[in-house]
């Protein structure tokens, strides 16, 4: 079943910017799809649509079978919204603000609960303006989960966290789909799209420039060996040399290659100093999309 | 009414905003040595104490409240919640109207004690000017927000709406002191008809047009909201 569907969709600011140009993608229920992209690539402009805080200028979006913008009412109550910037009153406590949202809700968990979810409650009297900018984006997330959502709408949800919160918040999403939610993910860190989404779209300029599985976006690039022989001496594979004499070898085949380079080095009795093998990880993709797109 | 989850917060930001304390509690009770020396008499210090109290404590303070929710992003992340733009907007404004409308019973009960002006005899008719006074510059507020970008720019475009009210709505000066040609304009001030409808109470004077008057600007009011406010910061 899909929760969430969007279909040619275009977002056209006052000016006349077009920040999204005919995106469409799905998600499935249960999932987690990750939105990435280079700063203004339109992720969050994409996101703010689904949302429903505004309509599109062009395509339609669903979400759990309704429009978003149209029917407020009906899709509110079933999803959570993690903004990438959200406001609180700087004068109340992290409680007092958990408190007026749950007030705004149809089905509410304990606001206890919500806070002892993203490890802040040991803060409920602490107010807002005295948290720390991590804090504050645990604080959001707390909101966001706090109807009970069965859609998830994640914008940077980790920018400004330290790294022992981010693999806390992490754990946290994976109960959550393995629960059964379904969540959209916007972010800049690669690491968290790889280590949660099922499945993810690359945008760049406003369009999806690949999409699928991580591996299905990781395999079509090629893996990388780097190393820095003796000078002078010929290799067996082709590599390209930098000035520092440092080797780096592109393969799609990387254990055939690596075994050749080194049964040659092996044979031949030369080292391969600073040696380093590996698969294209979805930065490595992500850059060279980037790149190629520019 | 899910919209008091937020009145409830905002009541307790009201108490700990100090600038926002004064500005609606005190700030009104000054004029009072003011419209004593100009008219001793009992009921235009209780009107005239009314509309400065929707003055300051409805629109002054509520432009603040507006501008100051929109750029700290909060209006914005109601707005992807369960609520309603109305619901959102009555349910910040809900504290201020209600303080206000205290305030305004306060004040004229002191000040019908201490005088001796008699309970209206028609009390339909500032109720009326009250509740729909309430609501005017709530809306007003709302609409002045929309055009302010800081807390403190308030203080200047609050000042066309106040400044017009103070002089032009028979608040300081009686508008017979105008000729005849102005005091037909100042009539369709939105100030005015509030307090036409509180004078009605305990005078006779005309009230179908100034509850004709009031409806129209409730109704401009609604329509700027809707054209003109904006939930989040200008980038």
């Amino acid at each position: 079943m899909t929760a969430i569907e969007v279909k040619d969709l275009t977002r056209r600011y006052s000016g006349g910017f077009e920040a999204v140009r005919g995106v469409s993608f799905e998600v499935e229920r249960g999932e987690m799809f990750a939105l990435l992209g280079t700063n203004g690539a339109g992720k969050t402009s994409t996101v703010e649509v689904v949302e429903g805080l505004t309509r599109p200028a062009e395509g339609t979006v669903r979400v759990l079978g309704h429009d978003p913008f149209l029917e407020r009412k009906a899709v509110r109550p079933r999803v959570g919204v993690m903004l990438q910037e959200g406001g609180f009153p700087p004068d109340l406590t992290v409680s007092e603000a958990t408190t007026m949202w749950a007030g705004t809700l149809t089905r509410p968990r304990p606001v206890a609960e919500a806070l002892d979810l993203v490890d802040l409650g040991h803060r409920s009297a602490v107010r807002v303006k005295q948290l720390s900018g991590g804090e504050r984006r645990r604080l959001d997330l707390a909101l966001a989960l706090l109807g009970q959502p069965e859609v998830l709408f994640l914008d940077e949800p980790t920018t400004g966290l330290d790294p022992e919160s981010r693999r806390n918040t992490w754990q946290l999403i994976r109960t959550l789909l393995h629960e059964g939610t379904t969540v959209l993910l916007t972010t800049h860190y690669l690491e968290e799209a790889q280590e949660l989404a099922d499945r993810l779209a690359i945008m760049h300029r406003g369009r999806i420039v690949a999409r699928g599985t991580v591996s299905e976006v990781v395999d079509a690039y090629p893996a990388r060996i780097t190393f820095t022989p003796p000078a002078g001496i010929a290799l067996p594979v082709v590599a390209d040399l930098d000035e520092s004499g440092r080797a780096t070898v592109r393969t799609n085949t990387l254990q055939e290659t690596l075994h050749e380079l080194l049964t040659w080095a092996h044979a031949q009795d030369v080292v391969l100093s600073g040696l380093d093998a590996r698969s294209a990880s979805l930065e490595e993709a992500f850059l060279a999309i980037a790149e190629e797109a520019a | 009414m899910r919209a008091v989850a937020i009145g409830q917060a905002e009541l307790k930001l009201f108490w700990r905003n100090r600038t926002a304390l004064f500005n609606s509690l005190i700030v009104p009770l000054l004029v009072v040595p003011l419209l004593l020396s100009i008219d001793a008499d009992g009921v235009p210090l209780v009107v005239g104490l009314t509309g400065f109290v929707l003055l300051m404590a409805v629109y002054y303070n509520l432009v603040t409240v507006f501008v100051a929710r929109r750029e700290e992003l909060v209006l914005k992340r109601l707005r992807v919640g369960e609520l309603t733009d109305p619901e959102v907007l009555f349910g910040a404004a809900l504290p201020s109207m209600v303080v206000a409308i205290g305030q305004m019973v306060l004040f004229a009960v002191i000040i019908g004690v201490i005088t001796g002006v008699a309970v209206p005899t028609k009390p339909w008719f500032p109720l009326l000017g009250v509740v729909g006074g309430t609501l005017l510059f709530a809306l007003l507020a709302a609409a002045s927000a929309a055009f302010t970008r800081t807390v403190e720019m308030a203080q200047v475009t609050s000042l066309p709406v106040l400044m017009a009210c103070i002089i032009g709505s028979g608040l300081m000066v009686p508008l017979s002191v105008f000729p005849d040609e102005v005091q037909t304009v100042l009539r369709f001030l939105p100030l005015t008809p509030v307090l036409d409808l509180l004078r009605a109470g305990w005078h006779d004077g005309p009230v179908l047009q100034p509850v004709v008057v009031l409806a129209a600007w409730v109704a401009a009011g609604v329509y700027a909201v809707r054209r003109w406010f904006r939930w989040e910061p200008r980038r």
